[in-house]
């Protein structure tokens, strides 16, 4: 039941860094690349974001979530590389259609760039568990409330699925078509949406009794389960990665 | 009555935010399982800014993107904004009356999808110098842009005939369940009415 994350528990130094690090390192990355539009540069980013992922031996398990974006990188690369309004020089015909260099240069950036956006999320999200980075936001101040809001998602989707399951094979068995042409699927949407929504919005009433119960919206500090995690290299890094950070935004704006 | 822009939150709205989410992810789960053209990702969001306002519509409109794109697509982080404008854009015009019948629900929609489209074009452009990745919004692009028309318009041409057609349907569907919702779920989120004391 619990597949509502991409988190892929390893043995590695990735995997015991601290995930504000983690974060940190993920934005870094992601601007890096935007405010830079050298190719070099950019893919230069990208494979120091793959050295991370291989070192934290979760290196396969990106492949996947790039290729969810695979449609995203095609469009891209077909109509940037035909299409792009400072087209001038023709790289080279295929049959009738001409491919010109202009456009082909920039859809390679977008496209190093996104991948480059894909693996930095990745950095984080494979090898952080999601209830260890908002115990860490937690830590840093995060509104206890807001941080049950946010777990909460990853707990109740898989209950609403296997509800949702339920409710179709009921609506089947009174006879409801759900195959057929568009409007009869069209129109199968709401008897089979319609249940489950009010079945959820139903049981937030009782999920928000059950809260206040337990205090909730109690004042004061709050205690942690888990006792805290010690994570390494958690300055130095985010010292380095400022650095970094800084030393190339000066390099952009002053060469 | 209080202001709809009331950043104390009750428990059942903060819970309502969840439920959501899981709601946005059924449709576009539905959507796909039933093979329809359209995204309908966005139900959740509208329903509860429907049920509670615009800053919780706001709010669920973020998590959402943040929370999908942890589990499933880490490019939907970028379109955090855009779910944030669809729950306020609803959530404030739902609140100025704009869902008592099916027609002023029409309107709504068509207001919310080119909002969304005017807010993701910028997105577009800056991430992807334009594309969205759908094929039938892409093509347009496509064949605007080889007409010789500026990369703004074209962004946005395609942007409006993805967004608006799914946002009508969105807000159409989530019209339709929101009138069907017996009245004790839809007092409960409301809070800007006042309890009376006996």
């Amino acid at each position: 039941m619990n597949n509502m994350t991409l988190y892929v528990k390893k043995d590695s130094p990735v995997h015991l860094v601290d995930p504000l690090t983690k974060l940190l390192f993920t934005f870094f990355s992601i601007t890096l690349t935007y405010i830079v539009s050298n190719h070099l540069a950019v893919l230069l980013i990208l494979l120091c974001t793959f050295t991370i992922l291989v070192a934290g031996k979760v290196f396969k398990y990106i492949l996947p979530v790039i290729g969810v974006s695979f449609l995203l990188i095609l469009s891209i690369i077909i109509v940037q590389g035909f299409f792009h309004p400072d087209r001038e020089t023709l790289l080279f015909e295929v049959g009738p259609i001409p491919i010109y260099k202009e456009g082909f240069s920039i859809a390679f950036l977008i496209t190093l760039r996104v991948v480059n956006m894909v693996s930095a999320f990745g950095v984080l999200i494979l090898t952080t568990k999601p209830d260890d980075l908002v115990n860490a936001l937690l830590r840093k101040g995060l509104s206890p409330r807001f941080g049950y809001v946010l777990l909460s998602v990853l707990q109740i989707i898989p209950q609403m699925i296997a509800l949702t399951g339920k409710i179709t094979d009921a609506q089947r068995a009174r006879g409801m078509e759900t195959e057929g042409g568009l409007w009869l699927r069209f129109k199968s949407f709401i008897p089979l949406l319609g249940p489950v929504i009010l079945n959820s919005l139903n049981e937030t009433r009782e999920r928000s009794i059950a809260l206040e119960i337990r205090g909730f919206n109690a004042k004061g500090p709050r205690t942690y389960l888990h006792k805290h995690e010690t994570y390494r290299y958690g300055l130095h890094l985010k010292i380095l990665l400022t650095v970094i950070f800084v030393a190339v935004v000066v390099w952009r704006f002053v060469s | 009555m209080k202001s709809m822009w009331s950043l104390k939150l009750s428990t059942a709205a903060l819970v309502l935010i969840p439920a959501a989410i899981g709601i946005n992810y059924l449709g576009k789960l539905f959507a796909s399982l039933l093979k329809l053209p359209l995204w309908v990702d966005s139900i959740g969001t509208v329903l509860a800014s429907m049920l509670a306002g615009p800053i919780v519509g706001a709010i669920a409109g973020i998590v959402n993107n943040v929370v999908y794109g942890f589990t499933t697509d880490p490019v939907s982080f970028v379109y955090a904004i855009t779910s944030a404008v669809i729950g306020l854009v609803t959530g404030i015009m739902a609140y100025k009356g704009w869902i008592s019948n099916i027609g002023k629900a029409i309107v709504l929609g068509l207001a919310v999808g080119f909002i969304a489209a005017t807010v993701s074009t910028p997105l577009n452009i800056i991430f992807w110098e334009g594309t969205t990745g759908n094929i039938w919004g892409d093509a347009l692009f496509a064949t605007m842009l080889a007409q010789d028309m500026p990369l703004w318009l074209a962004s946005f041409a395609d942007s409006i005939v993805v967004d608006v057609p799914d946002k009508v349907v969105t807000v159409l569907l989530s019209f339709l369940i929101f009138k069907g919702l017996p009245k004790n779920v839809k007092n409960m989120y409301d809070n800007t009415g006042e309890i009376e004391r006996i």
